[in-house]
């Protein structure tokens, strides 16, 4: 059965990481849905399936249940998780070239996070050149999280993907009746979207569960005729679940788009630690307004490490 | 079906389709749930039927069921057992006995688990010094692997625990494993008198079991061999050490050929193979068993040139009839072997002289050179000469040896697994052919000899 199953968070992990954490829920998200684009990005620019990227993706969802998002630099987990994934994986990637990928996708020049601008963007290798003693920082970052990751999920790495098992669903739903490519390329997009969403779809469900809720998904969208009975039964699914899933992965977009809204520094490159500490000093005058007391940005540090 | 599948409503014709369609997927799955109902009315017919074959029949009839039928029996989706993760617990829970050995696969120790006082095995996570790539595949593999394996004969894993200082992992993380009293190697090496053939075949069938378990889920050992072989004193074999195992695919993944201890490397690994599967296994089983019947290791080659020449000396040099294909592989290709009829045939049964013509016939299919003939683990454990007298001998009869795991340490004379790495994998071939040109001049005994063209 391991190969169909997950490891699943349990109630008070998922509680405890809304307490345990000072970051207000919309920072949160922010930082997560943001990060998670981050590594696929990476993991396409370093030509890494998307089996091995999705892991990814959920081994550190799964490390940001154990360990505060804030303890360590978004992009430098990002970096530890796919490099682990894809190492155990059959598609090793170098240091050196996770180094430069993430080097260059936080450079001011990449377009991940900003908006598309006109013509070609302005090619200038200096804004991701890295120094040997830069690279020597992040390898030695990014083998300490690996370490750190691997400790904080006792060393399990497993991670069971949906995406095979939702195209053997369509099979025996005969693709309700719709062009297959259509249909399993709409399936395959709710799930690697699911994969962003700050509601942790995938630490909270069980693969066959994602991978139904996304086939009722892509039915909808597509106008298919799905059967009248209780299909989602044969596949182990119950009402409850699904009808919770169909909404998650619908919603990701949304939240997305309404944090880009209120947040306008999170479309400016990739977020990081400075831009959240900033925000939320921002927010402790907003919140305790009246008051004369600043916060500066050691007691700042101090009062997260206090929370955590 | 319909490329077009908005405008299906307004044309009759595709509507006709879809309609049909539609309905042979229902009737598809009225057949499913029907056949289901049935497997199940055999299965539970003491218990009361679950799903009534007359409700499922109902089913297509009714349309727009928005909740379950009061007639129909709630559905009991399937629930799989759920774990979860947490941080890995410290290696202070557990109280130090003694070392059992410090050798290639680092450092394993005795201990007990404070809370239960359960003996353990504690096996140090052996790190490459300044290795700047962090922690060693193999040995999150091997942890991965032993997390996924529940098999009375594989060695079960309980944790992973770690040193004090978490903010430095190195050198403190440690498997907590089954404690097994002897490895086969050392019972093998103190033995006065060769084990029994019932004892062989208890042995040899366990360990069948535990690698007909490994491939039926995909992981293939790749160093299968005496030493990594573990029985304790109530006769149950273990295997341990999964430091080179993997899991592969189907179609297999294109993997390193440098795999298994050399005495227990199959052919076409030596030939540098990149593809390969459970077979490679097999042929180190095939080796093990020889090993069990005369307490020696079968095939002790000193270097790949020598192993090489030693399997063709006991198996026969391969033909195309013999081995289809093998002319293709890496090494083979300037490979030039003699075709005379007395180099081609195994000298197996010569060999082992006192084995039944089962056992020869089960170890003959076990080393044949085309790892297509060999035998599946799960067909192997069909093989006649587990049926044949004498019985296997039952586990609980097995006679217990004195425990070197309780103070010395073991000895090891034979080759390491090989290491992990791109230079050695290249090296292997190019040292290949050179050693081929020396053996041209030195050895002749064989019967046949090997050149390069």
């Amino acid at each position: 059965m391991a190969h169909l199953t997950n490891p699943l968070a349990t109630p008070s992990q998922l509680y405890n990481h809304t307490s345990f954490s000072s970051l207000p829920a919309d920072l949160r998200e922010v930082v997560f849905i943001t990060t998670q684009c981050l590594t696929q990005a990476a993991g396409l620019l370093l030509e890494l399936p998307q089996s091995v990227t999705a892991q990814a993706n959920v081994i550190l969802a799964r490390y940001w249940l154990i360990d505060s998002p804030m303890a360590h630099e978004f992009s430098d987990v990002s970096a530890a998780a796919l490099y682990l994934v894809a190492k155990v994986g059959p598609m090793p990637r170098s240091t050196r070239d996770v180094s430069n990928v993430y080097a260059y996708l936080l450079s001011p020049k990449s377009s991940l996070f900003r908006a598309p601008q006109e013509g070609r963007p302005e090619e200038d290798p200096k804004a991701y050149y890295q120094t040997e003693s830069d690279y020597f920082a992040f390898q030695s970052r990014l083998l300490a999280l690996e370490a750190r990751i691997l400790y904080c999920l006792s060393f399990n790495t497993h991670v069971s993907l949906p995406h095979a098992l939702a195209i053997t669903y369509l099979q025996t739903l005969d693709f309700l009746s719709q062009p297959k490519s259509t249909i399993s390329h709409r399936v395959t997009q709710y799930l690697n979207t699911a994969l962003l969403s700050p509601q942790m779809l995938y630490l909270t469900h069980q693969p066959h569960a994602l991978a139904t809720a996304a086939i009722y998904n892509a039915a909808r969208d597509l106008w298919a005729k799905m059967p009248e009975t209780e299909w989602w039964e044969v596949f182990d699914v119950d009402r409850e679940d699904l009808g919770f899933l169909v909404v998650g992965m619908r919603s990701v977009e949304g939240i997305l788009a309404s944090r880009r809204e209120e947040m306008p520094w999170a479309g400016e490159g990739m977020t990081t630690r400075t831009l959240v500490e900033g925000e939320m000093q921002k927010r402790g005058l907003q919140a305790e307004n009246g008051e004369t007391k600043q916060l500066d940005k050691e007691d700042e540090a101090m009062r997260m490490l206090d929370s955590r | 079906m319909s490329s077009n599948p908005r405008s299906r409503w307004a044309n009759a014709q595709e509507d006709e389709a879809v309609e049909a369609e539609r309905k042979r997927v229902k009737e598809e799955r009225r057949q499913r749930k029907a056949a289901k109902a049935r497997k199940a009315e055999e299965e539970e017919e003491a218990r009361k039927k679950k799903h009534s074959l007359g409700s499922a029949e109902d089913r297509p009839t009714k349309r727009q069921r928005r909740t379950p039928e009061p007639d129909l029996p709630p559905a009991k989706p399937l629930r799989f057992e759920v774990e979860g993760w947490d941080k890995s617990r410290s290696v202070e829970h557990y109280d130090k006995l003694n070392d059992i050995e410090e050798g290639t696969y680092g450092w394993v120790a005795r201990a007990t688990e404070l809370a239960t006082g359960k003996v353990v095995a504690l096996k140090r996570l052996k790190l490459e010094a300044g290795d700047r790539s962090g922690l060693p595949v193999t040995g999150l593999r091997e942890i991965q692997i032993l997390r996924d394996c529940k098999h009375r004969n594989i060695v079960s894993m309980d944790e992973v625990v770690v040193g004090d200082n978490v903010s430095r992992l190195d050198n403190s993380i440690f498997l907590v494993l089954e404690f097994v009293e002897h490895d086969l190697k050392g019972i093998l090496d103190d033995m006065p008198e060769p084990f029994l053939s019932s004892e062989v075949k208890q042995l040899l069938l366990q360990l069948t079991s535990g690698v007909a378990y490994l491939h039926n889920h995909w992981i293939l050992h790749r160093d299968l061999k005496t030493s990594n072989i573990l029985l304790n004193n109530r006769g149950q074999l273990k295997i341990a050490d999964f430091g080179m195992a993997r899991y592969v695919g189907d179609p297999p993944p294109k993997l390193t050929s440098l795999v298994v201890t050399l005495w227990y490397r199959s052919p076409e690994l030596l030939l540098g193979t990149k593809t390969y599967g459970s077979a490679v296994d097999m042929w180190s089983v095939g080796c093990i068993f020889g090993e069990l019947l005369t307490r020696e290791p079968l095939l002790q080659g000193k270097n790949e040139v020598d192993q090489i020449s030693k399997v063709f000396e006991l198996c026969g040099v391969p033909t195309e009839e013999s081995w289809p294909g093998f002319r293709r592989l890496p090494n083979a290709r300037s490979l030039r072997l003699p075709r005379s009829a007395q180099t081609t045939g195994s000298v197996i049964r010569a060999r082992f002289p006192n084995l039944t013509s089962a056992g020869a016939s089960l170890l003959n299919d076990l080393l044949a050179l085309d790892p297509e003939r060999r035998p599946s683990a799960s067909e192997m454990l069909q093989h006649e000469y587990f049926h044949q007298d004498p019985k296997p001998k039952p586990e609980s009869l097995f006679p217990t040896f004195p425990s070197k795991a309780g103070q010395e340490k073991r000895r090891r004379h034979e080759p390491n697994a090989p290491a992990r790495g791109q230079a050695a994998a290249s090296l292997g071939e190019v040292d290949l052919g050179g050693l081929f040109q020396r053996r041209e001049k030195e050895e002749r005994g064989a019967g046949f000899s090997l050149r390069m063209v």
